[in-house]
């Protein structure tokens, strides 16, 4: 009852007309940007900062998940119109979707990657209502020593479930935590890697790697494979309608895929691409007709698209609950909350009901707007793909400069983002991911003055950190994490 | 001679890196209270960090890099208009309307450099492009310094 009642209070705030106009703008942004292949649901959210940056907390953060849900949505539209999916959590959709849509039924699959969208962000939302409060219960008992833990753990599983090297992962990010600490020490005062110069002295913003990262490198990645002035081939979209029988063929494999997407993006580092990939394998081996998987059977969208999506909720979890972001998207979410005053965590749902509860109904909310608007306007989205890449890159470069001028007024950091586009191609052209750099800068201030509060409370004992029990636990699961690819990696050269 | 692979490169670049990283640590001053943990501990930290990780990228066997075979290399036309000079061009633009913002203010910076770098990319129809960018880059202005309250570089023109 007590949830019901909290929704109910967060269905009021979300339902405000300024807030509902802003779920859709972020939807429809979201699902716009997430379309264009290469910009992702980070690049998105990094874009849309600025913009958030003046508003209330709330009515910010509504605005970023719509960002959120439509870049997931919009990147399974490049999947199955073009075979390019946006996002690499929309890959697994691309099997089927794509097929499909040769078959000239691109309508049907993008409507059942919108039911599947809808349904697995539904039952994932309530999963979230139930779970959100009971973890912020036992986070409130988290020590320094905890955190520290915890974050460890967040780095390592981004780490270790990311497709690239495990050593270049790391890497990555110590780069990250390196970035996040120049600048003052706030507990001592003392200038650290500022190299003199005063515009390093509050540290370096995180929009301006974010934004440098990933939407500046991937412009320049676009420009090496060749400007992009080779358009692909686009199918047409067809009728979007879906007969009984085939909705009745798809309710079993959204139901279970949106589950266990849910409690995949609840775990740190996993999120939408294993969620989704997840859902594909466990249907595909459950189905009777498995062997058309690939082909262009409609269970190969509805799977992917309903754990991708609950997934994306789930991530939601433990930023909102422990303050630790579990993805590099949720990382560039966290960071947006800090930069509007907010800082998640198990109090959040003391201090800040309105923003805790006004998400979780703006969820729904956008949810229901994917489907009713922006299902029927998709014919029309898709025309963006018809846009002059050379134009579209052109375009994303000024969307990035104004955003990071707009927010510091400094040129200093236009040139910072320069190089941080650089940086992030190089990091792209030599496989060093980018999401455990961009998860580092958020997490490592916190995190060393988490070490540093942790070791003044026990008198620099660092056993502080062992002998607490869920420290001592989730620094293993960390260890884990770490091992089991190593291990993984020896046993395939063995065999 | 034994000849490096890419990963001992960079794990050469990185440990020199690491080095003055560590360097620079060990240069931190101490705050003159004494407490358990001052501020070069984790700087130090990290360092150490990323010298072992560099050692370890040294010994690791280069794996093919996904996408890296996509980068178009074929060097067919003018020098200018290779994917690497697109790539150099296009940094170099960027910091060129870096320093160019506050003299000629944003309208004008921005058009410009979207409407000539849509050029240099490739695009003809410079029509459609000048009115795209400038129609953009006029929204943008608008809704930064009207709705938003976010002051841009008015520059040469007198809005």
């Amino acid at each position: 009852m007590d949830a019901f009642n909290n929704l109910m209070y967060g269905f009021g705030i979300a339902l405000e007309p300024m807030n509902i106009a802003y779920v859709f703008a972020g939807v429809f942004a979201g699902t716009i940007i997430g379309m264009l292949p290469g910009l992702g649901p980070i690049s998105a959210l990094a874009l849309m900062i600025p913009i958030t940056f003046a508003m209330e907390p709330s009515s910010g953060l509504i605005l970023m998940a719509g960002v959120y849900y439509g870049a997931i949505f919009g990147g399974s539209t490049s999947s199955i119109l073009l075979n390019a999916p946006g996002v690499a959590g929309t890959v697994a959709t691309s099997f089927d979707g794509y097929p499909l849509a040769k078959q000239g039924l691109a309508g049907k699959a993008l409507a059942i990657a919108a039911y599947s969208s809808f349904v697995g962000g539904t039952i994932s939302i309530v999963f979230l209502m139930l779970v959100a409060p009971l973890l912020s219960k036992v986070a409130v008992s988290f020590g320094p020593a905890e955190y520290f833990a915890l974050m460890v753990l967040g780095l390592t599983a981004v780490v270790s479930l990311s497709d690239k090297s495990l050593v270049k992962g790391l890497i990555a990010a110590v780069i990250g935590v390196m970035i996040s600490i120049i600048g003052i020490d706030l507990q001592t005062g003392t200038e650290r890697f500022t190299f003199g110069s005063a515009h390093l002295l509050d540290g370096i913003d995180f929009l301006v790697v974010a934004l440098g990262i990933f939407a500046l490198a991937e412009v320049f990645y676009m420009l090496l494979r060749g400007g992009g002035g080779k358009e692909a081939p686009r199918n047409a979209i067809g009728s979007l309608k879906l007969s009984r029988s085939e909705v009745k063929q798809i309710a079993g494999p959204v139901s279970r895929s949106s589950v266990l997407g849910f409690f995949t993006g609840v775990l740190p580092g996993a999120g939408a691409t294993i969620g989704s990939f997840l859902g594909y394998s466990m249907e595909k081996r459950i189905a009777k007709d498995g062997d058309t998987f690939g082909k262009g059977n409609i269970k190969g969208v509805a799977a992917p698209e309903a754990a991708n999506n609950a997934a994306c909720t789930g991530s939601f979890v433990p930023l909102l609950t422990l303050g630790v972001p579990g993805s590099g998207t949720t990382a560039v979410l966290l960071g947006a909350l800090l930069v509007m005053g907010v800082t998640p965590g198990p109090m959040m749902l003391e201090q800040r009901p309105d923003v805790f509860w006004g998400v979780i109904a703006s969820m729904y909310i956008g949810n229901i707007f994917l489907l009713v608007l922006n299902l029927p306007l998709i014919p029309l989205i898709a025309k963006i793909l018809d846009l002059p890449r050379p134009l579209l890159l052109s375009l994303i470069l000024i969307f990035c400069m104004v955003g990071v001028y707009g927010m510091s007024f400094s040129i200093f950091d236009l040139l910072l983002l320069l190089g941080f586009g650089l940086l992030g191609l190089g990091m792209r052209l030599f496989g060093f991911p980018a999401a455990p750099l961009i998860l580092a800068l958020i997490l490592g201030n916190i995190m060393e003055e988490s070490m540093r509060r942790a070791l003044q409370i026990s008198g620099g004992d660092w056993m502080t950190f062992i002998d607490k029990p869920i420290s001592l636990s989730l620094l293993l699961i960390a260890l884990l994490s770490l091992a089991l690819p190593l291990l993984k990696k020896r046993r395939k050269k063995v065999m | 001679m034994t000849r490096f692979n890419t990963n001992q490169w960079l794990a050469l670049v990185l440990a020199l890196v690491a080095a003055a990283y560590l360097a620079m640590a060990w240069q931190i001053p101490n705050f003159p209270l004494p407490r358990p943990v001052d501020s070069d501990l984790f700087p130090k930290v990290l360092g150490i960090s990323l010298l072992l990780l560099a050692v370890c990228l040294f010994f690791e066997k280069p794996s093919a890099v996904a996408g890296a075979d996509e980068v178009d290399e074929s060097s067919h036309g003018p020098l200018l208009l290779t994917p690497w000079a697109r790539v150099v061009v296009t940094a170099i633009a960027v910091a060129a309307y870096a320093l160019l913002l506050v003299p000629l203010g944003f309208v004008l910076a921005s058009t410009l450099l979207c409407f000539g770098l849509t050029a240099y990319y490739g695009y003809r129809r410079h029509g459609v492009s000048l009115a795209t960018s400038l129609g953009i880059v006029l929204a943008l202005y608008i809704t930064m310094t009207r709705v938003m309250d976010v002051y841009l570089p008015t520059g040469v023109l007198p809005f």
